[in-house]
């Protein structure tokens, strides 16, 4: 088949359906979480959050093809700060007595913690990234892991500031369906341009061959620090939602089952595409719910069948095992949403890309 | 303004892979670069591309001095190579492949969208322009490198074994094909090139290496002609 030579318009409209598509979905998702019990609503507001934050995610490991273990220690510092700028001093001299007297007096409008804690993630994912962008392939990867370590160890020791092992709580709770929703749409098209950017374009040259892009004249460095900036800001977001859904924040939460749950997401809806993130979210959170309730037990006339605790993780594992051994490209294919009619461009990459380059 | 390494010595560990070789190419020039396998051809492709450190001497376009940059700022400055491999990006379609020279060197992503499309108009490959690049043919493959080096707008071309593989036929099409650049870009083109009778038809000079060392630097007639050349290569046999 021949391609049809398209319209400048046409081809704009068309490039634009992936990103049209997954706000639709989002909006039918949340849409449907109105109307749904409270209990559920809860589960979908945080699935919305999930969706934050693997998009975050996919920003950087999506187009850089470089895995990172760090993202996770940027929720945690966006969760942080926005506690901190956030809680009424009141609540902090409880928690928290030996905090500085600017933070002590600090009581910001909620959104306004909401972006200092994602400037404060981009701030720290900066200035990691400044020397870490440099590594290539594994070693990359372990560095960012070393991010996660670090992070966890300094906000669970930071007594004065973070409370330590101990949980802050007391934290306005602003995030339900719909602010979810908004960040989710925000969090996408911010994923969505820039993978449409000429900085997206030129990363995912180097996540292909990094030699070749150079020979492209591409800055692997440059185009890859920006990315895992933009990523950890978005996933400070991620941090600050989760937050201010629970109304508490304890360093626990910003560490390895974190970290696994979120790379479990993305890489089962494919990294390779932001219809993978999105997907991998929504999916993986109704799988997670629905394990959850198993576990929970089932009744059945008048017996309760319950499955051994644990099993949730278990199933996740093996999944993600499955989708690498068998479809490593993810539930997406490593393919964006097109209009079912759609233009050539994003319909050609079906056939041949699967086979290949996996 | 030529591209020149003078006295350039690479080490490998304690191999010393080029040894005080000097080599300039002018614009408009045809340069082949031809040597035994083991020779240290790709090695100085990759230190006038700027993707080998070199140990001692030094690395000119003009008056600037090159040494040091990156390979990316190499290729942003006109100096632009392709690989025996090609190394397409495979996962992106064949115009993406493309646009990301003429994005890299400042284009829009509209801008360079149009302006890819009309080069692979000229290459006969525009009706495979939104495919995937790992569905092109071998042949496809070899003219989408050469796609993506002109993207870059070169001044300096370095083609490492652009006719590998190709058959006679093609291997002539490729010679019409390199001077035609040469005529449209006035840009200097270097080739590593095993196929001698390719290398005389097309080479204004030879440049011979062998273990790392410049043997002979001359026309075609006259290193065809050189005993040392010939000794280096076939035992004494003719060349070519």
């Amino acid at each position: 088949m021949m391609a049809v030579p398209k319209g400048r318009d046409e081809g704009r409209v068309a490039r634009l359906a992936p990103l049209l598509m997954l706000v639709a979905v989002v909006l039918l998702v949340a849409g449907a979480a109105e109307l749904a019990p409270a209990v559920v609503q809860r589960r979908i507001t945080q699935g919305l959050i999930n969706l934050v934050a693997v998009v975050g995610l996919y920003v950087f490991v999506g187009n850089s093809g470089v895995l990172s273990f760090g993202n996770v220690a940027f929720m945690g510092i966006g969760a942080y700060v926005s506690a901190l700028l956030t809680m009424a001093p009141a609540a902090k001299g409880v928690f928290l007595p030996d905090l500085p007297p600017f933070l002590a007096a600090a009581e910001l409008p909620v959104a306004a913690g909401a972006f200092a804690g994602g400037a404060a993630a981009a701030l720290v994912g900066a200035v990691a990234g400044f020397p870490l962008m440099r590594l290539s392939g594994i070693s990359a990867s372990i560095a960012t892991f070393a991010i996660l370590v670090v992070s966890y160890v300094v906000l669970g020791n930071w007594t004065s500031v973070t409370g330590g092992q101990n949980s802050l709580m007391g934290l306005p709770i602003y995030v339900g369906i719909w602010t979810a929703t908004v960040w989710a749409v925000v969090a996408i098209v911010i994923a969505f341009f820039h993978q449409e950017s000429r900085s997206g374009l030129l990363l995912r040259a180097s996540r292909e061959d990094e030699v070749a892009a150079a020979a492209s004249g591409v800055n692997v460095v440059w185009n890859r620090f920006l990315a895992f900036v933009i990523s950890a800001f978005l996933s400070g977001i991620a941090g600050v939602l989760l937050a201010h859904f629970l109304g508490t924040v304890r360093v626990e939460t910003f560490y390895l089952d974190l970290t696994f749950l979120i790379i479990a997401m993305l890489v089962i809806g494919g990294t390779g595409s932001l219809t993978g993130a999105v997907s991998g979210a929504l999916v993986i959170t109704a799988l997670t719910e629905l394990l959850r309730q198993i576990e929970v037990g089932v009744p059945i006339g008048t017996t309760v069948i319950a499955a051994p605790a644990g099993l949730g993780d278990a199933v996740l594992a093996l999944l993600m095992l499955a989708i690498i051994l068998f479809r490593p490209k993810g539930i997406s294919g490593g393919r964006e949403l097109a209009w079912a009619r759609g233009p050539k461009e994003l319909k050609l990459s079906q056939p041949a890309a699967d086979g290949h380059n996996s | 303004m030529d591209l020149a390494a003078e006295h350039v010595t690479v080490r490998f560990g304690g191999l010393v892979a080029i040894d005080d070789v000097s080599i300039a190419i002018s614009p408009g020039e045809v340069l082949g670069l031809i040597g035994p396998n083991g020779a240290g051809k790709t090695t100085l492709v990759n230190v006038l591309a700027g993707f080998q450190a070199i140990a001692r001497g030094s690395l000119r376009l003009g008056e600037r001095s090159m040494a040091g940059s990156p390979a990316s700022s190499f290729a942003r400055s006109g100096i632009v190579r392709s690989f025996q491999s090609v190394r397409l990006f495979r996962g992106m379609t064949l115009s993406e492949n493309v646009e990301v020279g003429f994005v890299s060197r400042g284009s829009g992503r509209q801008q360079a969208r149009e302006r890819a499309l009309s080069l692979l108009k000229e290459l006969n490959l525009h009706h495979k322009a939104h495919h995937p690049a790992n569905a092109l043919s071998y042949g496809e493959e070899r003219r989408a490198g050469l796609a993506r080096a002109l993207a870059l707008e070169p001044r300096f071309l370095l083609l490492d074994e652009p006719a590998a593989g190709l058959a006679a036929a093609e291997a002539e099409e490729l010679r019409q094909t390199i001077l035609a650049l040469r005529d449209r870009y006035g840009c200097g083109i270097l080739v590593i090139e095993h196929n001698m009778a390719l290398v005389m038809s097309l080479c204004d000079r030879v440049h011979v290496i062998g273990s790392g060392k410049t043997i002979a630097i001359g026309t075609p007639e006259a290193v065809r002609a050189d005993q040392a050349v010939r000794a280096a290569y076939l035992g004494g046999k003719e060349l070519g």
